[in-house]
């Protein structure tokens, strides 16, 4: 009960930042466009027409490569400003609890600082799940419907990218409760966000880098921060049906998230308001 | 949950540590407090006495650097020692996103009470201080008093057996403040324990049986509210004394005052107001009056802290 109220007190915080009804909005749009804009024709099974706003492009495309094409192009979408506005939108959820006159009375409840915070959280990432999947689902029926086309391998980027929200969103987390700043949240988990795939580029950089200890620095920051890139590549793979190295990204990116998590309730349990 | 005592604090001291500085400022120094069950206590101090932080300490928002703070005689650093705590703080910062009933839904949720029960109470309490109409209004727009009398309803919503306010009536209206008195008191006669930190001294000898003074985080004086303002002396009031008695007497007394014929002797013993009564006698005078008089709570709050 205590956290199902805490999970739906961040939804009405979120509701009422319109940054969240912007993702929404943006979210709706897209959906409205497949719906209404684009029109897919089957011809001969495997080719189709293509028309958009009405118009007839000259291209006669694989109808398989076409829709693939297209959930590609949401995941990437997902990825880069999806990502960008939910972590913009979440970076002050957790600084407005922390502020005098509203954390005391938290506190003065029957839970531990621990539930307060994880309630939080997973309220947070509850909100961008649903966003997700409201736009991953919608886009997958609309083109099932139009084109038989039920490609399940799409659904993974709902997984994928809340995954790597929850991971952005521990180090928003975290600086927010320790610097109790939004600005300082956002910059900082942006900043990991554009580092990643230069860091991506490993074996490009370890011949270029001349020093052993330049080349053990690179390896420490890409084994130690979470690979936004790569799990953004891994998704993009799996939805175009290529196989992808492994499952390193995964697990590195989840001990990347817990850890910092783990700080942000270690700073939050001792700190005094 | 078998303690005597409400609040029970041994030995509370709270550092605070300058990040780059390294200055130390002991907020509270050894406090040592005992708030019996079903009293309703008052904390006063001046501005910076440490009032604050020792209810945080009480709320286990703040942690202490050393001593013990028990609720009910649990650890207050237990989540479940909060159970049975109504707290209403100052200048408290409601989720504007709320409305009245929306808030009290959510804090009592958080206080364990179950979803039925909510539904019950809150119109219950919106009545109780007086908003039941403005239930479905969003609390950015309600007044400070309204928002005062809605966290109050939040503080008593989960029925709690101590009910913490800092500064219960502060933005309310006269009227508001006797309607907030009026139902503390009805809590106090059901045996809640209220401990008030306020500074406003006639609200605080108004509604507290019981009071401390912190100064410079120590507890500087702490009692009943009665023991602490009598024994001041006595007043004799004398109808048309002869002059050269009442020259005598004023060498006796601490003051004297004229009004209407009657001439108001103060004493500072009870010997000397009955030496005066025996003189008076001798010369037959009219005794109108003797009655022992009292300080204010503002007169022992600024001897105290003058110290």
């Amino acid at each position: 009960m205590v956290t199902i109220a805490l999970i739906r007190d961040t939804f009405r915080e979120a509701l009422a930042r319109k940054i969240f009804w912007v993702l929404f909005g943006l979210s709706t749009l897209l959906i409205l466009f497949f719906l209404f804009l684009l029109r897919i024709d089957i011809v001969a099974g495997a080719s189709a027409t293509v028309s958009l706003f009405g118009r007839e492009t000259n291209a006669n495309p694989n109808v398989d490569r076409l829709v693939r094409g297209v959930y590609g192009g949401i995941a990437t979408f997902l990825y880069t400003w999806g990502m960008f506005l939910a972590v913009f939108a979440s970076s002050g959820l957790v600084p407005s609890i922390l502020e005098p006159g509203r954390i005391e009375l938290l506190l003065s409840k029957p839970l531990s600082r621990t539930h307060i915070l994880l309630g939080r959280f997973a309220g947070n990432v509850l909100v961008v799940l649903l966003n997700t999947t409201y736009l991953v689902l919608g886009v997958w029926t609309i083109l099932g419907v139009k084109t038989g086309i039920w490609s399940p391998a799409f659904l993974i980027s709902i997984a994928t990218t809340t995954f790597v929200f929850a991971v952005l969103l521990a180090v928003v987390v975290l600086i927010g409760v320790w610097l109790e700043s939004a600005a300082a949240a956002t910059m900082i988990t942006v900043a990991l966000m554009i580092i990643s795939p230069i860091l991506a580029q490993t074996s490009l950089m370890m011949r270029l880098l001349s020093s052993e200890w330049s080349r053990n620095l690179w390896r420490v920051l890409y084994y130690s921060l979470p690979k936004v890139y790569e799990l953004g590549k891994m998704t993009l793979d799996a939805i175009q049906s290529r196989t992808f190295a492994g499952y390193a990204p995964i697990w590195s990116s989840a001990l990347f998230g817990a850890v910092a998590l783990g700080a942000a309730l270690a700073i939050f349990a001792r700190r005094d308001f | 949950m078998d303690s005597a005592y409400a609040i029970e604090t041994q030995d509370l001291t709270k550092v605070y540590t300058s990040r780059w500085t390294r200055r130390e400022v002991r907020a509270i120094d050894g406090v040592s407090l005992q708030v019996r069950r079903g009293a309703v206590f008052g904390l006063l101090g001046p501005n910076g006495a440490g009032k604050t932080t020792f209810v945080k300490t009480l709320l286990s928002a703040v942690r202490p650097t050393h001593g013990t703070a028990l609720i009910f005689g649990r650890d207050a650093s237990q989540p479940e020692s909060r159970r049975p705590i109504g707290y209403l703080p100052e200048n408290h910062r409601f989720p504007t996103y709320f409305t009245g009933a929306g808030m009290l839904d959510f804090y009592a949720a958080l206080s364990g009470v179950d979803a039925s029960r909510r539904k019950k109470l809150i119109p219950e309490q919106l009545e109780l201080v007086g908003l039941s109409q403005w239930a479905s209004m969003r609390i950015g727009k309600y007044s400070k008093g309204m928002l005062q009398r809605l966290g109050l309803a939040q503080a008593l919503i989960h029925s709690p057996t101590i009910l913490i306010l800092d500064e219960p009536t502060d933005g309310v209206d006269p009227v508001g403040r006797r309607q907030i008195r009026d139902i503390l008191g009805g809590f106090e006669e059901r045996g809640v324990t209220i401990f008030v930190n306020s500074h406003l001294l006639a609200e605080v000898e108004t509604l507290c049986r019981e009071v401390a003074i912190l100064h410079k985080g120590k507890v500087a004086l702490s009692g009943k509210m009665q023991d602490l303002t009598a024994g001041k002396g006595y007043r004799l009031t004398v109808a048309n004394p002869p002059e050269a008695l009442a020259e005598e007497l004023r060498g006796r007394a601490t003051s004297m005052a004229v009004r209407d014929g009657l001439v108001d002797f103060q004493f500072s013993s009870r010997e000397l107001a009955n030496g005066a009564m025996d003189l008076l006698r001798a010369e037959r005078c009219e005794i109108e009056a003797l009655a022992p008089t009292t300080s204010t709570l503002e007169e022992v709050f600024v001897r105290t802290v003058s110290k």
